[in-house]
């Protein structure tokens, strides 16, 4: 077990708990002829404590609540879906989030860790003693425990039109529409999104009008195919979002860029679309 | 005519819901509008009679609910809608 447990934490962590144990220890012990006091529990075990909100709508007279949850950081992996898996599997079989890929490409555990929107298989367990809270995505409709309704974020993605959109008729030799490395290049920081929703929930704005507002991921999409050189409904693309609520209701309060889990800058290709919306 | 109550406007919701799934039962084949209205007027009284009507949030979450099947029932290709009742042995602790 001890084995186990030093392949898990990394090197850094291990030496960082060594000295805080050891002088830990020592104050404890406060003269050498009395027998020394047992060693607080948590400093031998390495128990992190994580409060979970729950809601059950099969028991609708519960109120949404914090449930707290013990487990030995030492024989979990480092991330916090890990701690997830593991009050799943040996706590609380009925807690309930989403999961898939484990390596931060679905976008599906998205949710709240302490505060900031990320991918729970992409955050890493904090090691100091405090509580970890543990939430769905901010202003979305619960449907159990951690997960949310994303139902309206699709719709809104989908609203959009994310696909290419042509006026020329397709070449009768079905040949590929050609584009150069720089106009390919443009498209960087748009195509990695993983819809996770991470930067859309942060958003104050989204939060006040999440119907009629899109949100910054919707928009990053939109700003891929407006940049995208194959597309040629760039024209009807900006005038479909020209709008007083569907646009600007941004107000450059840059929380998407903090949230984005895969390092994307949503506000400057909003920033993007509101010049191109000048210029057009 | 009785002098009709005042209704909320979560009241009015529900019963909108109510009347947007007996239209769409309308749309499929007889046996199977019968069922469905079976079914959703059974769910309905059900839930009246069991859920608190102060209990905003779940009766909120019910309607979202009721939104999603009522959007995948009105789509064409669905020709009707079943049931199973499962029967929770034991509860976790």
């Amino acid at each position: 077990m001890a084995a186990a447990a030093l392949l898990r934490r990394s090197p850094a962590a291990r030496v960082l708990l060594s000295p805080a144990l050891s002088s830990r220890l020592v104050a404890s012990k406060p003269h050498s002829s009395s027998p020394a006091p047992p060693p607080p529990p948590s400093s031998t075990t390495t128990t992190k404590t994580f409060s979970i909100y729950r809601w059950d709508p099969d028991s609708p007279s519960t109120k949404p609540h914090l449930k707290d949850y013990k487990i030995d950081v030492a024989d979990c992996g480092p991330m916090v879906l890990d701690a997830l898996i593991k009050i799943k599997n040996e706590q609380d079989p009925s807690l309930t989030f989403r999961r898939s890929c484990r390596e931060g490409i679905c976008g599906s555990c998205a949710m709240n860790i302490d505060g900031d929107n990320g991918l729970a298989c992409l955050t890493k367990i904090n090691a100091d003693d405090k509580a970890s809270t543990i939430s769905p995505l901010p202003h979305m409709f619960v449907v159990k425990d951690l997960v949310v309704d994303m139902t309206n974020f699709y719709n809104q993605y989908k609203s959009v039109e994310p696909w290419l959109k042509r006026k020329d008729p397709q070449s009768p030799d079905k040949k590929e529409i050609l584009q150069s490395k720089a106009e390919r290049a443009k498209l960087d920081g748009m195509y990695e999104c993983i819809l996770c929703a991470c930067c859309s929930t942060s958003c104050p704005s989204y939060w006040w009008n999440p119907e009629e507002y899109l949100g910054p991921a919707a928009l990053l999409h939109a700003n891929r195919w407006i940049q995208d050189s194959r597309d040629q409904y760039t024209k009807e693309r900006l005038d479909s979002i020209n709008d007083e609520f569907k646009l600007y209701r941004c107000h450059t309060i840059k929380n998407c860029t903090h949230a984005c889990p895969k390092g994307l800058n949503p506000a400057k290709q909003i920033d993007t679309i509101k010049k191109l919306q000048l210029g057009a | 005519m009785a002098p009709r109550p005042k209704l909320s406007g979560i009241q009015r919701q529900a019963l909108a819901l109510y009347r947007g799934f007996l239209r769409a039962a309308r749309l499929k084949s007889p046996e199977e509008r019968q069922m469905i209205e079976s079914v959703v007027s059974a769910e309905f009284r059900e839930n009246a009679r069991s859920v608190d009507r102060r209990n905003f949030v779940y009766i909120e979450y019910l309607i979202r609910r009721g939104k999603r099947q009522l959007d995948q029932l009105k789509n064409p290709d669905i020709t009707g809608l079943s049931t199973l009742r499962i029967n929770k042995a034991s509860s976790i602790p």
